[in-house]
């Protein structure tokens, strides 16, 4: 338990020389900052543009702001958030393979499923401290200019979506023990969630895909009730699960 | 009581055979000298040693412990320097030894003990800047320390002193020979006079297999070639004695060798003394681990 409390330790101060925990809490907390800020600036921007769009005949009723529309902006930036964070992470064990750094450690004794239960975590615990940061941000800015409780089902609808960041990373996980360089890391990570992001296309996966995870907005709007995504959610936490157990298997064997 | 004993272990990269039946073993508390050419497996041995290579075949065995694949046990006993350590380039060097004495569940009144004592050996004591900024003979200490954190019985080092300067190459020695009273340490090198310097036993390792080993005295006996070297002032003696002696093999200049089995010394000082030809040195043919090693990997 000490080793394994210590390497998640040094994981974490690398993070935070590296200046990787200072760059991801900015980018959290912008995103967090922007969602409102959209929002709120839509229809000062529409204002701005009426003139010219009158002259080329277009008229421009009122726009009416809601929470709605900043809830709308965070499911549209936070792929990108998620895509950032994966990009500054996927060479979390590839770094160390490159290295060598780590054939000290497991030279000295320290088990491999160690290694790879801090990695995740540490992954785990940036993601979700940075997503509910962008979200608690984003909620307050709501509640203080807007009203929340337009939104239907708001928390389960955020709730997905952290659940799918948690699937991400599980999957980089296992394509990290599997591959040893962060290019492959990416490929593989991204070329599933691709996949997946295809299949949905076909009307009767959709609702077994992770990607439907990222459909917050059907559920804030009504369209969708939260019973519709449970199908998706167990997949996702079933796959999680065997991509995280697949990783440790893998990464027992791997050759450093 | 070996420390290490390897036998017949195979390794192949690919349609490469590295290792053919590799035997070893290094007694407790010896100084050992592992000595090869590049690429003659000397990494791939010691990596497999450390259970991060799988064998192909053969047994190996660490204080009569059998060595496994990936989870490897066995480490506890062992001290590992690779030949180019890398270390966690934020962590100064002390920050570096807690973490290692962490990581190997040592206590921390232990480790912090082994750590003042070590960073005081390898004269990195009071080094606050990160690793990121060592020399190679800074990171070389801080691996030697590393790996002694744990007070192995088997300290492995690969090429400890290979990208050294002379004085680097000094240090490393002093260190090792140092460490000898409470561990057993094995080295791999080209470098043959580190060899002779600090080494009780060697083994030269060549084609896949161990050619030769055994303590150093015990292969300098063995290997004893009863031969002289003598200097002439000139090359009309130089000739001279070539012509009486046609077995005599003349070197550079006008040095000339002989062997006892071809020619028989006496004759040759008799030979000198009735010709009365002056003689600049008379030396005896000491066996070097240089001509050896050449013996060696002449085959
Ligand atoms: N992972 C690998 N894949 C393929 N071939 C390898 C691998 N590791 C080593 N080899 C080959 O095995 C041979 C032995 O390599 P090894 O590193 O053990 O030699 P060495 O004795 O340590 O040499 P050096 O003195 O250069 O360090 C080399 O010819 C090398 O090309
Ligand atoms: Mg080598």
């Amino acid at each position: 338990m000490r080793s394994l409390l210590a390497f998640t330790k040094k994981e974490i101060t690398e993070h935070m020389r590296s200046g990787k925990i200072l760059f991801l809490g900015i980018l959290f907390v912008l995103f967090g900052i922007m969602n409102p800020a959209v929002a709120k600036l839509t229809p000062w921007l529409m204002e701005m543009l009426a003139d010219s769009l009158a002259e080329s005949g277009m008229t421009i009723t009122e726009v009416n702001i809601t929470a709605m529309d900043s809830w709308v902006q965070f499911f549209k930036n936070i792929p990108m958030a998620l895509i950032a964070f994966v990009l500054l992470e996927s060479n979390i064990f590839t770094k160390e393979y490159r290295s060598g750094t780590l054939i000290l450690s497991l030279t000295k004794g320290l088990q491999r499923y160690k290694v790879m239960t801090a990695k995740t975590a540490v992954l785990i615990l940036l993601w979700s401290v940075g997503y509910w940061l962008c979200y608690g941000i984003t909620y307050a800015y709501n509640a203080y200019f807007w009203d929340n409780a337009i939104a239907k089902s708001l928390p389960f609808s955020v709730l997905c979506w952290w659940v799918f960041g948690l699937w991400v990373i599980a999957l980089m996980s296992l394509f990290s023990a599997l591959f040893s360089t962060n290019t492959c890391v990416l490929v593989g990570t991204g070329g599933v969630v691709m996949v997946s992001a295809l299949l949905s296309m076909i009307p009767k996966l959709t609702e077994y895909l992770p990607t439907l995870l990222t459909d917050g907005n059907s559920l804030i709007y009504g369209v969708k009730e939260p019973d519709a995504y449970i199908a998706a959610l167990a997949v996702v936490g079933s796959t999680a699960l065997a991509a995280l157990v697949g990783g440790l298997i893998l990464f027992n064997k791997k050759q450093l | 009581m070996d420390m290490l004993r390897i036998t017949d272990l195979h390794k192949r990269f690919g349609d490469k055979e590295v290792l053919r039946g590799l035997d070893l073993s290094v007694p407790e508390h010896s100084v050992f000298g592992f000595i090869g050419q590049n690429g003659a497996g000397k990494t791939t041995t010691m990596k497999t040693v450390l259970g991060l290579l799988k064998a192909d075949s053969g047994e190996i065995c660490v204080n009569g412990e059998r060595v496994v694949y990936g989870q490897t046990a066995t480490n506890r006993y062992i001290g590992y320097l690779p030949d180019v350590p890398e270390f966690y380039a934020f962590m100064n060097a002390s920050e570096y030894l807690d973490f290692c004495g962490e990581i190997s569940g040592m206590s921390k009144r232990e480790t912090a003990k082994r750590r003042d004592e070590l960073l005081e050996l390898v004269g990195l004591a009071g080094e606050t800047h990160r690793v990121g900024g060592y020399s190679r003979g800074m990171k070389q200490r801080l691996g030697i320390a590393q790996a002694l954190l744990g007070s192995p019985k088997l300290l492995i080092c690969d090429e400890p002193t290979s990208a050294l300067d002379p004085v680097g190459r000094k240090e490393i020695l002093d260190i090792l020979l140092a460490v000898r009273e409470q561990t057993t340490v094995l080295f791999s090198t080209h470098i043959l006079t580190d060899v002779e310097r600090i080494c009780s036993d060697v083994a030269f390792l060549n084609n896949g297999v161990v050619e030769i080993q055994g303590s150093m005295s015990e292969i300098k006996t063995r290997f004893r070639i009863d031969g002289y070297r003598l200097e002439t002032a000139n090359e009309a003696d130089r000739d001279a004695i070539r012509r009486a002696f046609p077995t005599v093999k003349a070197e550079e200049g006008n040095v000339l060798t002989l062997t006892e089995q071809d020619t028989p010394m006496f004759d040759v000082l008799r030979f000198i003394a009735e010709q009365r030809i002056p003689l600049l040195k008379w030396e005896r043919c000491e066996p070097t681990l240089e001509s050896l090693f050449m013996e060696v990997t002449k085959k």
